[in-house]
């Protein structure tokens, strides 16, 4: 069972849940307004961000920089690590170093209305 | 006796047994296998350069600065980084020049996604360089002056320091404690810079606080930082001695800074300010006579171009025409016991080019042009007869690599 809340947002949007078998649950209604979305696992010390691909599909980002696990923050237009200063784009890949790796992306599949993120 | 001892032993292992296995099965640990094992990191940077003054006639080549980051993340809650940096490539002994030092050394602790606690000795968020520093991500072979002299980078600390960002907004806070400066090492010329203890032997008596606020919109990050803390070290005792006032925050620094930067389409800006105020300056000049002022400040605006914006083939290499003016004056105000030195307010012009074959790699030429104000007769306490006229205006030539990773 998942339980998740919405904290709402007009600027970025947070969804607080829950991992249960290595799985994180988010309703897809959550994407009628935005394509973008923080998910924030209990317990996870770094936040995924989900987005919405125009052909339906869902993308889910770890925001931990690949260079040295620090956090990422959302900017707005993608992620920046204020430990070296390496930035990522919405998909996850470097735009500005010292990182030369993209995101761990984590891969995602719906399921009744469910939109399910496979940790691991 | 025997059978007693044999079952005490065989519940004990299943004890532990059903003991593990509950604890695989929290959601916490069933992360922790995915995602938090440990790892130790290895990364760095490093610059060289070559260098001409018009003024001088003097060229030279120099290893300005070769760090290596190691990081050790113990679990996902805990991490330790350390920075250790040599500087100009060889320390000597007897001979001045060169500089090896533990850059950062602090541990890291997780609190949640959004907030993570540093202690040790770390880097407080002061301007852009102070935190930002390879020398792959900044135009021009040195550094910018504002943030070497008015903010003292790369400015390390030992303190505490919370860091998080607030959940739905784009907004990055800090805030840390850290021991203060020392007054009695203020240099003329160099502002607060070498009243910095950097790790070493630093006072406890006094001590500083420092904030940030970082906004983020879109192509724009905002951020303002300040500090304030005091810079008398000593005991009661020695500070009555020397007529200054002691405690936590007395004779005090106080440094507020604001900054913006912008990033699109290839363009690039960035414009800084930032302020120091010393208002005991008068009491430092009395007991340690080395002509503090008042106020500092210092400024700068640059903008950048990558000319392969818009017709790279591969994404990373880039060509960035830049140019950066930078005004400051490390003698804005002085107190009436202090001697004003106009070549301290200072107007520094670089222009060059930038080009990144990779995002890590750095080949850097660019030109700055100087110009101060007039020397003051009354500070050359014992002329040299055959010194060169002060010239307050002449021009560097700069030619270098710079990598990190």
């Amino acid at each position: 069972m998942m339980a998740g809340s919405l904290s709402s947002c007009a600027t970025i949007p947070v969804y607080k849940t829950t991992i249960a078998n290595n799985k994180v649950s988010v309703p897809d209604t959550l994407f009628a307004q935005s394509d973008f979305q923080i998910i924030q696992p209990k317990d996870l010390y770094y936040n995924i961000g989900l987005r919405k691909e125009k052909d339906g599909s869902y993308t889910a980002l770890l925001l931990r920089c690949t260079h040295a696990d620090n956090q990422l923050t959302s900017t707005g237009n993608g992620f920046k690590c204020n430990l070296h200063g390496s930035e990522f784009n919405k998909e996850g890949q470097v735009t500005q170093g010292p990182a030369e790796h993209t995101l761990k992306k984590y891969p995602t599949e719906i399921v009744s209305n469910q939109i399910i993120i496979h940790i691991n | 006796m025997h059978k007693t001892f044999t079952l005490l032993l065989l519940c004990a292992f299943f004890s532990a047994k059903l003991s593990a296995q509950s604890k695989n099965l929290t959601s916490e640990d069933s992360l922790n296998n995915n995602l938090s094992k440990s790892a130790t990191t290895i990364g760095g940077y490093g610059n060289a350069f070559y260098q001409h003054n018009s003024s001088q006639q003097t060229s030279k080549l120099d290893l300005e600065r070769f760090v290596l980051f190691t990081g050790h993340k113990f679990n996902d809650k805990i991490s330790v980084f350390t920075e250790l940096e040599v500087e100009d490539a060889k320390v000597t002994g007897g001979e001045s020049g060169g500089e090896v030092a533990i850059e950062q050394a602090y541990l890291k602790f997780n609190l949640n996604a959004n907030q993570y606690i540093v202690a040790g000795l770390f880097l407080p968020r002061m301007g852009i360089l102070n935190e930002n520093h390879l020398p792959n991500t900044f135009n021009g072979n040195e550094r910018n002056q504002v943030e070497t002299v008015i903010i003292p980078s790369t400015w390390r600390e030992l303190g505490v320091g919370l860091y998080g960002n607030l959940n739905n907004l784009p907004i990055n806070y800090y805030a840390g404690i850290v021991n203060g400066l020392s007054s009695a090492d203020f240099q003329h010329g160099s502002g607060i810079r070498e009243g910095r203890f950097e790790g070493r032997n630093a006072t406890g008596n006094n001590l500083a606080i420092t904030a940030a606020l970082q906004y983020f919109q879109n192509n724009f990050k905002f951020q303002v930082s300040g500090y304030y803390g005091g810079t008398i070290g000593v005991s009661k005792r020695k500070a009555d001695s020397l007529g200054l006032s002691s405690g936590i925050f007395a004779t005090p620094v106080a440094i507020g800074e604001a900054d913006v930067q912008y990033a699109a389409n290839g363009f690039s800006v960035k414009a800084l300010g930032a302020i120091v105020s010393i208002p005991n300056a008068s009491d430092i000049n009395r007991a340690y006579a080395n002509n503090t002022p008042k106020t500092e400040y210092g400024a700068y605006l640059e903008i950048g171009y990558d000319l392969l914006h818009t017709v790279k083939t591969a994404h990373d290499k880039q060509l960035i025409l830049f140019v950066r003016d930078e005004k400051l004056n490390l003698n804005a105000t002085i107190p009436s016991n202090g001697i004003i030195d106009g070549t301290l307010n200072q107007n520094y012009v670089v222009a060059g080019l930038t080009y990144l074959p990779i995002r890590n790699v750095a080949i850097k030429a660019d030109v700055t042009l100087i110009h101060t104000g007039a020397q003051n007769p009354d500070l050359i306490i014992n002329p040299n007869p055959v010194a060169q006229p002060y010239e307050p205006n002449y021009n560097l030539v700069n030619l270098g690599v710079a990598f990190s990773f």
